[in-house]
């Protein structure tokens, strides 16, 4: 396993947030994590890439123990993470965006690879290189975070709603770029309210629900569960 | 007229020169620490103390007192994150009050060391460029723009061209997104307060010869910083600079026409009309402000 979370438990003060959650990611597969509002999701990537604590539980990344790592060693170790929102830096232009998604990254032939690498899977990105980032759209934004991922070199990718606040024709988009990072053999953990797409997309999927586990299973069987059709899917 | 004017704005540019050098260093610091460094004026006071110590009494040269005054400066700086603003990171007031405690403690250290009156620092150099009999520029007043010009020069270089640079202005607009791309928190705070401590210093260094050294001095130069901080913008390199050069010009031609206490009333005046037009600021944001 390339990824393996355990009994995992985080508290905000006195409120439980998720509790005993156990997901395993092996190398290579799309993984997603569904879901409604509230029920721990996006808890649940933010601890895996260690912008919260455990209070109970272990994270174990590529035969290391990371739950106690703090966020910037565990990117440091190959995770990168396309947070909620996108989190662009506004203020920096396109490519500042990018390079500082290189920050760890020492071998400048090797970035500079990586960016043009970057630029020609999102070719409005170059277009835009020296305009500051807050002047882009929504997807266009969408992009430029999956892009200062990619700027890591990860092993593994978690994407927090990529489709969220997009038009349907830009969030296509997406999961093709989704469809294509996974078949160059990129590790993705994807959190989804679409669950449609999510288990379209992924090879294995955990549905969550008010901070504990629910169901797990591949994809394609959790697509056509009686459960899963009717809560997540509308059918 | 004309002399007194072009006069006028010579002192304004020497003004302008060292209040940016304080303000820009606060900006930095509240970027990326998101505290509101009271003791920034008595990091400046410190600055000049440290000519007193090193230049009064010894014969070293004054571009090795400068040096010396901006690293211990700095180096006061990286101990304030150490042993205030890193404990008390997710805890912004707190970081204020301690500020204010710490600005306390520089105060009476200086009194102790020093003394309470005002200190004496020797002239560095008497020589005055005079470009006509009546408008005349002090060599000394010279060095002090010439050395901000270079300082802010360096500082933009080293923020938009240097991935360290990116990796603070990216911490400074969203912390957490910073983290995510392999950006320590504590690395970029420890690199603000150097630098932010450091600039506040060498204006200290470099004004020390031209005014009244004392405890007490860091007063005028914070609330200086301070207004032009609002006025620029919270968070907003440029938008200090350009606020400084507006506020000095502002401050010095009142002074010179009218008195020093209308010029620091029509200071914050100012500084009121630029928060009712436009609370951000001149360059301000609303995300940041």
């Amino acid at each position: 396993m390339l990824l393996e979370m355990k009994g995992a438990a985080v508290n905000y003060g006195r409120v439980t947030a998720i509790r005993d959650i156990s997901i395993s990611v092996s190398d290579g597969s799309v993984v997603t994590i569904i879901g409604g509002n509230g029920a721990g999701k996006t808890t649940t990537l933010r601890a895996m890439s260690g912008l919260v604590r455990l209070s109970a539980g272990e994270i174990h990344f590529n035969g290391e123990r990371i739950d106690d790592l703090p966020a910037d060693r565990i990117v440091a170790k190959g995770m990168a993470h396309v947070p909620e929102g996108r989190r662009i830096f506004p203020d920096l232009t396109v490519e500042e965006n990018l390079r500082t998604g290189a920050f760890l990254r020492r071998d400048k032939a090797a970035v500079n690879a990586d960016l043009d690498k970057v630029f020609s899977r999102f070719p409005r990105l170059k277009e835009r290189r020296v305009q500051s980032a807050r002047t882009m759209s929504g997807g266009e934004q969408q992009m430029l975070a999956i892009g200062r991922a990619l700027m890591s070199d990860p092993k593994i990718l978690l994407m927090d709603e990529p489709s969220m606040g997009l038009a349907p024709v830009i969030v296509e988009e997406i999961a093709l770029i989704i469809e294509e990072l996974s078949t160059q053999g990129m590790t993705v953990v994807l959190v989804e309210q679409n669950a449609e797409l999510a288990l379209e997309l992924a090879d294995y999927a955990y549905v969550l629900e008010t901070g504990n586990m629910a169901l797990e299973g591949p994809a394609k069987e959790l697509h056509d569960n009686e459960h899963v059709r009717a809560a997540y899917l509308g059918i | 007229m004309f002399d007194l004017l072009a006069q006028t704005v010579l002192n304004a540019c020497y003004s302008a020169s060292y209040i940016s050098l304080v303000a820009v260093g606060l900006v930095l610091i509240f970027g990326v620490m998101g505290i509101v460094n009271f003791a920034h004026g008595e990091l400046f006071m410190v600055g000049a103390y440290v000519v007193v110590a090193l230049y009064s009494n010894y014969d070293i040269p004054y571009v090795l007192v400068a040096a010396i005054g901006l690293v211990f400066v700095g180096c006061i700086g990286l101990l304030m994150e150490r042993t205030m603003f890193r404990p008390l990171r997710d805890n912004p007031l707190g970081g204020l009050v301690a500020s204010i405690g710490f600005l306390m403690i520089l105060q009476a250290l200086a009194s102790i060391t020093f003394g309470v009156r005002m200190a004496f620092v020797p002239p560095v150099t008497q020589d005055v460029i005079e470009f006509t009999d009546k408008i005349r520029l002090p060599l000394q007043r010279l060095y002090v723009i010439l050395a901000a010009v270079g300082f802010l020069t360096a500082l933009w270089l080293f923020l938009t061209r240097t991935r360290f640079g990116w990796a603070l202005r990216a911490s400074a607009q969203d912390p957490e997104a910073a983290a995510l791309q392999g950006i320590s928190i504590t690395q970029t705070a420890k690199i603000a307060m150097f630098i932010g401590a450091a600039l506040a210093g060498v204006a200290g260094v470099l004004t020390a010869p031209l005014i009244s050294v004392n405890p007490h001095m860091g007063h005028s130069v914070i609330i200086a910083a301070f207004i032009v901080v609002i006025v620029g913008g919270v968070g907003s390199l440029e938008g200090a600079v350009v606020a400084s050069i507006a506020y000095a010009f502002v401050h010095t031609f009142v002074t010179t026409f009218f008195d020093g206490v209308i010029a620091d009333i029509t200071g914050l005046l100012l500084m009121l009309l630029v928060l009712i037009v436009k609370p951000t600021g001149l360059f301000g944001t609303a995300d940041r402000a």
